[in-house]
């Protein structure tokens, strides 16, 4: 079956306006979670659950939550992984504090707390655009770091600030193999990649963009900047709350401040970069991007230059895959600044027209 | 560039259309940026339903003018009486909901959103569901969402612009592109509508269709509508009444006709190489 709407006449605006109008687009999504939900957890390894499945869900939601400040509202932002580390220490904190505590509940709070310490760095965007909004988030990044590491309290005591995530419990069941956090981590990505889908294809979204378009213009049509602008920081601060306590509940068991680094905020950026601004796809896409790159150069240099009797170093290697990287997102600024989403949907253009191509 | 009176073919407006009373009184404006004077002691009124047209050379202050009606610009000195209430100056979301849209000169449309998202942003101050509703697709959200689409249909029926409903607007060509910067600020069913140059760089028949929809919605919704536009011939046809801005100052005010013979329009014209 080809990829195209002929034939799909939509008789009412309901049937348009469905979460996926385009029937292939729904299948294709409905397959896609049959299985990630049923295929996968049956045949994926250990390994490929703690190293690459969970991981990657995690970074995609911290995508997604970057894509809705920065591709959506237009908000620069060099502070997510900042924002992950609030919702990490203070889904440790509620569960440590709060006498049984539903772990979900944790986790909804953590990333309430983020989106409330988001909206407080969002506060400047009101002043300031671009390149010194991004200034402006960078000491989110700084600030909050260094007060989870000067603050003992925040982590319990514990040396240099490192805490260890209590265990995840729910409904008496105890999430320890790395296919039951798999699944409880698919989980909560898939449903909050559903919302932020729902919230920028309704009156929330457009608003963020017409602000992200055009403030004047958005202002004149009766959109506050001021709250749909905090709107977008606290939401896109909430994505990255709730991505951070599944960084260290679901993920890594124990953190420290400094590993929630600007390298890592860097990182969350290049995937939106890559993967496509403005797009949920793209989120999911510069996510699986980011993180399989390195592992796929790592395999694969050794292996060309074995073909070709090249003498690769380990060093060379991780060079080479600067390299690569560096060049990949220079590509993507300046040839397709909407990513591989874009890149997507000309396929998918293409393939509507194909065999007729005009 | 100018246009002649004889190519454009316009139906002159209704004569049935009532003009109501004073319904936005402009008292004494002035306006200054840093040391430039954009306006200096402008009063004038626009009356219900009427066709108010503002000319005047480049950088007579027009769009300023435009600006200090919906907010955008604070006059220094001045007072607004809109519907009977009396201000130093508007503010662009209080203009908005209480019926003031506008189009721009250089258009402003959310470049990266389709015509349909473009309009239906349009309607933005007539919905009432929250963000959670939205996130979840609940309560109110999705009624809400179909009954606004209908809306934002009825405007794309209006201005002939169905076949680029789910087109990027930045993909659009100059002309279609200030349709749907009209068709964004009809969404919001305005009582009156600021035109800023909407004929600006169109051809003929872009011209003459712009024309037949600015008579249309003033005659069908009683719309009030001002218009900044250079072409003389249209502002002639079209206009109940004129002002004219010259350097920031007003220098003429009435119907057509007594503007058309006014002795000092014509020389600012004529100084400006018009
Ligand atoms: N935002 C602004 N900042 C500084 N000067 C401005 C601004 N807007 C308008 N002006 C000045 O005000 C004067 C009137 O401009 P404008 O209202 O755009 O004229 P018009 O629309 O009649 O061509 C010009 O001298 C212009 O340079
Ligand atoms: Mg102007």
């Amino acid at each position: 079956m080809l990829y195209r709407e002929a034939g799909q006449f939509k008789t009412s605006y309901a049937a348009d306006q469905q979460l996926f109008p385009i029937r292939q687009d729904r299948i294709g999504v409905l397959l896609l979670l049959a299985a990630a939900f049923l295929a996968v957890p049956g045949m994926a390894s250990e390994y490929w659950f703690s190293a690459i499945l969970i991981p990657f869900l995690i970074f995609a939601l911290a995508a997604l939550g970057l894509n809705i400040l920065t591709g959506y509202a237009g908000q620069l932002s060099l502070g997510s992984a900042a924002f992950m580390a609030v919702g990490a220490y203070a889904a440790y904190n509620f569960q440590l504090r709060v006498e049984g505590i539903p772990i979900l509940v944790s986790f909804a709070l953590a990333g309430l707390t983020a989106a409330g310490v988001g909206v407080l760095f969002g506060l400047p965007s009101l002043r300031i655009k671009g390149f010194y909004l991004a200034v402006a988030t960078l000491a989110a990044q700084f600030f909050i770091v260094w007060c989870l590491t000067k603050f003992p309290w925040l982590s319990n005591n514990s040396s240099s600030g490192v805490i260890s995530a209590q265990k995840v419990e729910i409904l008496g069941h105890i999430f320890e193999s790395p296919r039951e956090k798999y699944l409880l981590v698919l989980t909560v990505v898939v449903l909050m990649a559903l919302a932020a889908r729902n919230l920028v294809r309704t009156s929330t979204g457009r608003a963020w963009m017409a602000v992200r378009d055009m403030d004047v213009a958005a202002s004149v049509i009766g959109i506050r900047l001021m709250p749909t602008k905090l709107l977008a920081f606290a939401v896109s601060s909430f994505y990255c709350g709730v991505a951070g306590a599944l960084y260290a509940f679901c993920y890594l068991g124990s953190v420290e401040p400094d590993g929630f680094s600007l390298e890592m905020s860097f990182k969350i950026l290049f995937m939106i970069i890559i993967g496509g601004v403005g797009s949920i796809l793209g989120s999911f896409l510069g996510a699986a991007f980011i993180l399989l790159l390195p592992i796929f150069l790592d395999v694969g240099l050794p292996w060309l230059a074995e073909l070709f009797h090249l003498p690769f170093s380990t060093a060379t290697v991780s060079h080479i895959q600067t390299l690569v990287f560096g060049a990949l997102i220079m590509f993507f600024l300046i040839v397709e600044p909407h990513g591989l989403a874009r890149l997507w949907q000309i396929a998918k253009e293409k393939l509507r027209l194909w065999p007729f191509p005009h | 560039m100018n246009m002649k009176l004889e190519t454009l073919v316009i139906d002159p407006p209704a004569p049935t259309r009532k003009i109501g009373g004073v319904i936005l009184d402009l008292q004494n404006i002035s306006l200054r940026f840093g040391g430039v004077k954009a306006l200096t002691d402008i009063s004038f009124d626009i009356r219900e339903h009427e066709i108010r047209a503002i000319i005047g050379p480049n950088g007579a202050g027009k769009s300023s003018m435009l600006n200090v009606i919906n907010g955008v610009y604070h006059p220094q000195e001045g007072r607004i009486v809109f519907r009977g209430q009396e201000r130093r100056q508007m503010e662009p979301h209080m203009a908005a909901t209480q019926g003031i849209a506008r189009t721009f000169q250089n258009i402003a449309l959310f470049k990266g959103m389709t015509v349909l998202d473009n309009i239906m942003t349009g309607r933005i101050t007539k919905m009432k569901s929250t963000f959670v509703e939205h996130a979840l697709w609940f309560g109110r959200a999705r009624q809400e969402e179909l009954a606004h689409r209908r809306k934002a249909e009825e405007v794309i029926d209006f201005l002939e612009i169905q076949h680029i409903r789910k087109t990027p607007v930045g993909r659009l060509p100059y002309g279609l592109q200030k349709r749907v910067e009209l068709g964004r600020a009809l969404a919001a069913e305005p009582s009156m509508l600021l035109l800023d140059e909407p004929m600006a760089g169109m051809n003929v028949e872009e011209k003459q269709d712009m024309c037949r929809f600015i008579l249309d919605v003033n005659d069908q919704f009683g719309t009030t509508i001002v218009l900044i536009e250079h072409d003389m011939g249209v502002v002639m046809d079209i206009s109940d009444r004129v002002v004219v801005l010259d350097y920031g100052k007003k220098i003429g005010d009435g119907v057509p006709d007594e503007v058309k013979n006014n002795e000092e329009v014509i020389k600012a014209y004529l100084g400006a190489g018009h």
